[in-house]
């Protein structure tokens, strides 16, 4: 997870540089959803930070384990501002200059629960570029968005592997992010993993 | 007195005499440093041209980092060993950081500087190999991470851990390398063994926490590694070197790279070796500014910076 939020923010430095967005600290609206996939975006929010990015975090259902205990903490910490609810649209378009989407990752299935189906109502009409973490979320982690309803994110951050639905992704910035595949595992699921530059986490696809 | 009146014997005319002195090879290294020290004492070098050969360069870059920062205005940046360890607790007490997230952080940034260090290219092989000797504590842990995060990175490490602390995170990070069929040496071997089978030394045995005399089977290996002449990259502190003070006698570890974590240590002003990096950019800006550290930026998002 740590490396995960790492390369996560290291993704969405590289693809809004603060030179190209035109302020110091670029704001960031940091979406977590109540798995691994939030947990991920708390790590994220935390190097954004430490990156020089302005990170705020939107963290409405919490799962009571301790790793994302931790993790909230050590924002709360840092002082990153946790919102008590999301912004409309406008409003967030306004105020910030990425959203990273960290709400549902590989495991996602079925209907999407309260109170996420607003939040992604909320996203879908925003401006403001989307990072995804690992999987558009709402999206199905096969078949992607075949009503074309859904999140449409500018940048994917496929981790370990790319999931099927990233076939489909129509973004201008894929990375891959995780490249700590062990050989025999890529071998085992036939895996053709692109080589990653020097000591670079992450590698746009 | 007799400092002032040196001050003034050594004007400009008199530091291009040093320099020249400097270059012989028949002064030793201690009576160097004097007159380095001497000659420095009240002006800043950058003001003079000195024409120094490479060796007294590395001698002459020390002496500059240590006069410029005990009097700096911008603020102390290097960490004591008290206040390493203070530092340390507040990052688990007050910013609630885990060991094994700092650690892995750590142990990432200390193969990105190897690889940086000692490119494929430049070394080479596809895949250069690295003998990675772990300690019994922390620095020994951010070794193993560095060993598997060097095996992501197409390198090809090896281990010699002979002293290791039951605790679950060393145990896992074990696992973790053992189950990636990173080898683990039975027994460290002889220099010229070492010199012929490996590229780089990652010294991963002692840190910020190392007092006293080297325990067995640490002096041994100590012993060891002075002898080779592969490059050594050592982790936070040269092992064995006093933290503050570093390595007086000149008896102990010269690392090429030195990684420094958080804030650089001390004694690392002390280091000579050709790459000093920083890395662990996880510092919360208060407690950098708490500790009046002027660290550097990073460059974009990397991981860690050339000092």
């Amino acid at each position: 997870m740590e490396v995960a939020g790492l390369c996560v923010a290291q993704a969405v430095v590289r693809s809004y540089p603060a030179s190209e967005v035109g302020v110091a600290s670029p704001r960031v609206l940091v979406v977590c959803g109540p798995g691994n996939n939030g947990g991920d975006g708390l790590v994220a929010a935390r190097h954004l930070l430490f990156m020089g990015y302005d990170p705020e975090i939107y963290y409405p259902k919490r799962t009571p384990k301790d790793i994302y205990k931790i993790l909230v903490a050590q924002c709360e910490k840092l002082n990153v501002r946790f919102l008590t609810e999301l912004p409309s649209a406008p409003d967030i378009d306004r105020d910030y200059h990425v959203i990273v989407d960290a709400i549902f990752g590989f495991s996602f299935k079925g209907a999407v629960r309260s109170p996420f189906d607003t939040v992604l109502a909320t996203l879908v009409q925003c401006s403001t570029p989307i990072a995804s973490v690992d999987v558009p979320s709402g999206w199905d982690v096969e078949n992607g968005d075949p009503n074309g309803t859904g999140l449409k994110p500018d940048t994917l951050v496929s981790l370990t592997a790319p999931k099927t639905c990233s076939q489909l992704f129509t973004g201008r910035h894929h990375y891959l992010g995780l490249r700590m595949v062990p050989r025999e595992l890529a071998s085992q699921y036939k895996l053709d993993l692109p080589p990653y530059p020097g000591t670079d986490q992450i590698v746009r696809l | 007195m007799f400092l002032a009146s040196v001050r003034n014997y050594f004007s400009l005319t008199g530091r291009r005499l040093i320099a020249r002195r400097l270059s012989s090879s028949r002064i030793g290294t201690s009576f160097r440093l004097f007159l380095l020290a001497v000659s420095c004492h009240s002006q800043p070098l950058s003001g003079t041209t000195l024409r120094v050969s490479a060796n007294n360069r590395t001698l002459i870059e020390a002496h500059r980092r240590l006069m410029t920062d005990s009097g700096s205005e911008r603020g102390r940046r290097y960490l004591g060993q008290e206040e390493a360890r203070e530092f340390d607790n507040s990052l688990f007490n007050d910013y609630k950081f885990s060991i094994d997230q700092l650690m892995e952080v750590a142990g990432l940034c200390v193969a990105q500087a190897v690889v940086r260090s000692y490119p494929a290219s430049e070394v080479g092989v596809a895949s250069p190999r690295v003998l990675v000797v772990c300690g019994p504590g922390n620095n020994g842990g951010d070794g193993l991470v560095a060993a598997r995060h060097l095996l992501f990175m197409g390198y090809d490490p090896e281990i010699y851990y002979p002293k290791r602390t039951p605790k679950d995170i060393y145990k896992i990070l074990v696992a973790q390398c053992e189950k990636l069929n990173v080898r683990f040496l039975t027994e460290l071997p002889s220099a010229p063994d070492i010199d012929r089978d490996y590229h780089v030394i990652v010294d991963a045995i002692f840190g910020f926490s190392f007092k006293g005399a080297v325990r067995s089977p640490f002096d041994t290996v100590l012993a060891t590694l002075v002898q080779c002449s592969t490059p050594i990259a050592s982790v936070d502190v040269p092992s064995g070197w006093d933290v503050e003070n570093g390595d007086p006698n000149g008896t102990g570890l010269k690392p090429d790279t030195l990684v420094s974590l958080t804030a650089p240590k001390t004694c690392s002003q002390l280091f000579t070796g050709r790459h000093h990096y920083l890395g662990l950019r996880m510092v919360p800006r208060e407690l950098a500014s708490q500790y009046k550290l002027d660290l550097p930026p990073y460059p974009g998002t990397d991981q860690i910076v050339r000092l």
